[in-house]
């Protein structure tokens, strides 16, 4: 059994990566709520966002030029779908709707290994000016870069919890989430916070890209299929609770991340987000917590 | 509507009273011509190249086959698909390296195997519905990969895994022994697959076949109907299972050597895609979606063309499916083609209108 020293470095590491789920986990759950769509384009979208940076810093731009044109892409492809797919496909199944976030995963996925082609063995890397400095608490170094992961996780959680309560908007998307077609007669422009919803998840896909590039590694397959994480700490708070998913995702990594150093275990650290989303779907299943949702209808 | 009373009451005797016409006739000997021109034409016309990737189509018109029944007659999507087929070359491997029974048992064994797991899985999670169980087969998908490759594929080692850790001297799994060329094997891998596509055939037509098509419709409906739901949907898991696992045990014999790295979990949503892209509601899907998944390739590759468009084209597709064909290629091509048949005979002359819109109405 490996010692506390072992320990020590994944517990920043765990919890660097934990708020990055968070934040992804949050934009899935607001969109699902808003739209009644899984986006699970959501990686793939924030992957190519990522190697979007990486063309422009290496083209000897400025790096912040880079991150900006991330952003741009994911709210822009994102958006993109929901304007053209989203009227298209409200009314069908919750299924459907998420098979087809599949296809555009397909497309960038394909994209992505036909611009950035992977053979010929380069590598590529995306680092941020906060991964060289940082501070040491007890033997442990952190740098920069996990903090600003961990803190993106809460003030994320905590912004959207407030936009929600607190704005029109906000309160818009909650009624939405409730019933669309009242919140229509209502009067509430359906399509317009529809609209701000997939612009919303689509600017979180690309910061979620940029930061799991740069703590993870900066590979399409690898960002495209980490969605499953922060879709795992979504489905632990249900598609419902923003809280409950940034709990889970805190967790989800903190316990990826410290199975680590045990040497039986090493090898299946990646399971963690599997396993407890598949529990958490069963046990909700249980409770008949999730029997009764929108597709009912 | 009609299948949801039917499953229940005067299903057997309709069935018994609906008498083979001319359409069905004519159906099935397109069905033998095709399978006899594949069975003994096919390998002595195609190269050693397209004889390879034409196994490849067989296996992978089992794996289309089985998600095709599960989405298409139950309403069920699983995301899992690839890794049932794993399981099935794995077991397929173990059984080939550790015993000498004949291939065809072990390909029983495997099915047998991969049917038990999918049963095991399908047990809880068919308390799940729609969405939901299609994410928790990802999620088993994603859990199995990895542990996949931590164990690796069998490779003559010894113990359970029957992995030896080295990379060389590995011996080639076996293929049986009336089929060991590749243009054997291929024959052998297409009356497998006739046999698999048999036996959905004699389930979508009977009993079982009824009861599906009616949960797919509705649920309450079906129980109401008197129909056991749980009872039916396990059984196509299983059925499914089955034919994924067979596949499994083909592919095996197929490549002689398996590497982890080939069972990626992403391949189960590109299966997905194709599936639907080829059509969920006919049997004819599942071949077309295997030609795309395995003949497209091959001849792109022929053409020097990069596999990548094919991930953007089967994502388009899907798309399109989704938003305006839902009964994927099998059904909008021949509609399509007798659209363009209708537009020219109304061109050659208006006599005809009369008999095309008959055949509209029929």
């Amino acid at each position: 059994m490996p010692s506390w020293q072992d320990f020590q470095p994944f517990i920043v590491t765990g919890l660097a990566l934990g708020g990055v789920y968070a934040l992804s986990g949050v934009g899935l759950v607001v969109l699902y709520r808003a739209t009644g769509v899984v986006y699970l384009a959501f990686g793939a979208v924030g992957a190519m966002g990522a190697l979007i940076a990486w063309s422009v810093t290496n083209a000897h731009v400025q790096a912040w030029v880079g991150w900006l044109a991330c952003l741009l892409f994911s709210g822009a492809v994102t958006l993109g779908y929901g304007m053209l797919f989203g009227p298209a496909l409200s009314k069908r199944d919750p299924l459907v709707k998420a098979t087809a976030t599949l296809g555009l995963l397909l497309v960038l996925f394909g994209l992505m290994d036909l611009l950035w082609t992977t053979s010929g063995g380069q590598s590529r890397a995306i680092t941020l000016p906060t991964d060289n400095s940082g501070f040491i608490i007890g033997q442990i170094q952190v740098t920069w870069t996990q903090v600003i992961g961990l803190a993106a996780g809460f003030a994320i959680t905590a912004v959207t919890g407030a936009f929600l309560r607190y704005t029109k908007l906000g309160t818009a998307m909650r009624a939405m989430a409730n019933d669309r077609e009242i919140t229509a007669t209502l009067g509430v422009p359906v399509r317009r916070v529809e609209a701000a919803a997939w612009l919303g998840c689509g600017l979180l896909a690309g910061l979620a890209g940029l930061l799991l590039a740069d703590m993870v590694a900066l590979d399409a397959t690898t960002l495209t299929f980490l969605v499953i994480s922060a879709l795992a700490a979504a489905l632990i708070g249900r598609l419902r609770s923003i809280t409950l998913t940034l709990a889970a995702a805190i967790v989800i990594g903190l316990v990826q991340n410290l199975l680590v150093p045990i040497p039986s275990l090493s090898n299946y650290n990646d399971m963690t987000p599997f396993v407890l989303a598949a529990t958490a779907l069963l046990v909700l299943s249980r409770r008949h917590v999730i029997a009764r949702s929108r597709e009912e209808t | 509507m009609l299948d949801t009373a039917d499953a229940r009451t005067g299903g057997r005797r309709q069935f018994r009273l609906r008498r083979p016409g001319p359409g069905t006739l004519v159906r099935a000997a397109v069905v033998t011509g095709l399978l006899l021109i594949l069975l003994f034409a096919a390998p002595a016309l195609l190269s050693a190249y397209y004889v390879d990737s034409m196994t490849q189509v067989a296996v992978y018109a089992m794996l289309a086959i089985g998600l095709g029944l599960l989405v298409g007659r139950v309403g069920l999507v699983s995301l899992g698909q690839i890794a049932v087929f794993a399981i099935g070359a794995w077991v397929t491997a173990r059984l080939l390296f550790a015993t000498s029974q004949p291939y065809p048992l072990v390909l029983l064994e495997a099915g047998a195997s991969t049917m038990a797991v999918g049963t095991l899985v399908g047990l809880p999670a068919l308390r799940l519905r729609g969405l939901y169980l299609a994410l928790i087969t990802l999620m088993l998908a994603g859990a199995f990969s990895i542990v996949l490759a931590t164990t690796n594929f069998p490779n003559g080692g010894h113990g359970f895994l029957g992995y030896n850790g080295s990379s060389v001297h590995i011996p080639p799994i076996r293929r049986p022994s009336i089929a060991t060329t590749d243009p054997a094997y291929f024959r052998y891998a297409v009356a497998v697959a006739a046999l698999m596509f048999a036996l959905v055939y004699a389930h979508i037509r009977t009993r079982p076949g009824r009861a599906w098509i009616a949960i797919r419709q509705s649920e309450p409906a079906a129980i109401a109907a008197g129909i056991n739901t749980t009872m039916y949907k396990l059984w196509a898991f299983a059925l499914a299972s089955f034919i994924t696992g067979v596949a499994g045990g083909i592919y095996a014999g197929a490549v002689h050597f398996l590497y982890s790295i080939d069972f990626p979990a992403q391949d189960s949503i590109i299966l997905l895609a194709v599936v639907l892209m080829g059509g969920v509601y006919s049997m004819w899907g599942a071949i077309v979606a295997a030609l795309l998944l395995q003949l497209l390739p091959a001849l792109l590759n022929d053409w020097g063309v990069s596999a990548d468009w094919l991930t953007i084209l089967f994502g388009v597709g899907v798309l399109q499916v989704l938003t305006t064909a839902p009964a994927g290629l099998a059904d909008q091509v021949p509609k399509d083609l007798a659209r363009l048949g209708r537009l020219i005979l109304r061109s050659t002359g208006p006599r005809h209108r009369q008999g095309v819109s008959e055949h509209d109405r029929g």
